[in-house]
């Protein structure tokens, strides 16, 4: 590169930042800075305009849109993936094949085969796509978020306990400011029953605490963080799954998920 | 995690993987299915994402690991240097106007650099990733992207100097 020769005599611009220049990745008072000195150099400035002559010619080339393709449907990956939850890079290694398969009876839960890490996280995995869907559908429905109001508490934790085959009751979350608006039974991917109870706080938000039957082996110890706008956690712990969502920051969600472990029967 | 949110920027990224993979690969059916893999992956991998990470360089890193070794696999069976994938697709295209010479002349020439130098390029150029983030999806120094990025820059100014600018339009 040649020598400066902007006025004030500042050093060569590197390379590197000729390049930053062209991307449009330099700070805007750098940049003002490497234009000036560009000015000053015909043959740095030839070859800026090059690179972004072929920046501009690369991104038309390669701008065709594609012709949309069913297979890269999300939705669709993540539903199949539930139905036959194989891992892609495991095929062929029968020995660490995942395979999930629901026990007939609630209680059975879930019987993977694989490495108990693998098990655990794909345990997980579903709980969170399970839970994140159940808040997203129900927590918006203004009228019918439940099924069983909490005025016949007794009614609602009988049935889903009857439907769980195992005990399940809604947490008391008033300490952390959360009041129970009833409960609904829900439908696991493979056909077997969860819980799912709704609550409600001062500012009208709701957040919704899962419950659904897993293998007894398997156990997560800590609540597992998850989520973006809307928070989550979830865990496993005595052969159930509790997964915990709401639109409201990690400390809440943390908090409320204390409040249910302190009361679930596995604490 | 998997929370409505990441689905929706993992959707988001779609067209980028999508557009990434046929540069890389330039084969509709193995580009998409490429994305396909990578997606798989990346909704295995969720839990051990850190949430604060960006998804796009993460989902991009993903995509370049399994076309790393998918392209291995295929020089192992083929015993050749290059995808054939390139060539086929760029002289299949049927000569016409003067622009879509100009077009073939530079997919060609893309086609043509060394595999990293390309992915850089591509990275940087195309899908408008930061240089730290090109480091990261290709796993290497950023020292290291910006000589690439050099490199592939002078070698593409060369084979195609003295040609005018190809019309632009606008990438989505």
């Amino acid at each position: 590169m040649s020598a400066p020769t902007v006025p004030g005599g500042r050093d060569a611009i590197p390379e590197e930042e000729l390049h930053a220049f062209v991307d449009g990745q330099l700070a805007p008072a750098r940049r003002d800075e490497v234009a000036a000195w560009l000015a000053g150099d015909p043959e740095a400035a030839a070859r800026v305009r090059a690179w972004q002559a072929q920046r501009n010619a690369l991104r038309a080339a390669f701008a065709e849109p594609a012709p949309p393709d069913p297979r890269l449907d999300l939705m669709r990956i993540v539903e199949t993936r539930m139905r036959r939850r194989r891992l892609p890079w495991a095929a062929g290694a029968a020995a660490a094949a995942i395979v999930l398969a629901l026990g007939l009876g609630g209680a059975a839960g879930w019987m993977l085969r694989g490495g108990p890490a693998d098990r655990q996280a794909m345990a997980l995995s579903v709980l969170e796509q399970e839970a994140f869907a159940t808040h997203a559908v129900y927590s918006v429905d203004k009228r019918h978020p439940i099924e069983v109001g909490a005025a016949e508490r007794d009614h609602l934790t009988q049935w889903l306990s009857n439907r769980l085959n195992r005990r399940v009751a809604p947490p008391d979350l008033s300490a952390a400011g959360w009041r129970l608006l009833g409960g609904r039974l829900l439908a696991t991917e493979r056909g077997g029953a969860a819980a799912l109870f709704m609550y409600d706080n001062a500012q009208g938000q709701r957040l919704s605490v899962v419950m659904r039957p897993m293998a007894p082996d398997l156990a997560t110890p800590e609540p597992q963080r998850m989520g973006g706008a809307v928070n989550g956690s979830a865990w496993i712990a005595g052969g159930l799954g509790y997964a915990v969502v709401a639109a409201a920051p990690h400390d809440e969600i943390s908090a409320v998920s204390k409040l249910v472990r302190q009361q679930s029967p596995a604490a | 995690m998997a929370g409505p949110s990441v689905m929706a920027g993992m959707e988001a990224c779609i067209p980028a993987l999508r557009r990434y993979a046929w540069a890389l690969l330039r084969d509709r059916r193995e580009a998409d299915d490429l994305v396909h893999d990578c997606l798989l992956r990346a909704l295995d991998r969720l839990h051990t994402r850190r949430t604060d990470a960006e998804l796009r360089p993460w989902l991009f890193a993903i995509m370049h690991n399994l076309f790393v070794s998918r392209t291995r696999r295929a020089r192992v069976r083929a015993g050749t240097e290059r995808l054939d994938g390139w060539h086929e697709a760029t002289l299949g295209h049927p000569p016409g106007q003067e622009d879509h010479l100009r077009w073939k002349d530079l997919v060609r020439a893309v086609g043509e650099l060394p595999e990293d130098q390309r992915a850089v390029l591509l990275l940087v150029s195309v899908e408008d990733l930061s240089y730290a983030e090109a480091a990261r999806v290709l796993d290497v120094p950023i020292g290291t992207v910006m000589s690439r990025l050099s490199r592939a820059r002078e070698r593409l100014r060369r084979i195609t100097e003295g040609e005018p600018a190809i019309p632009l339009r606008r990438v989505k």
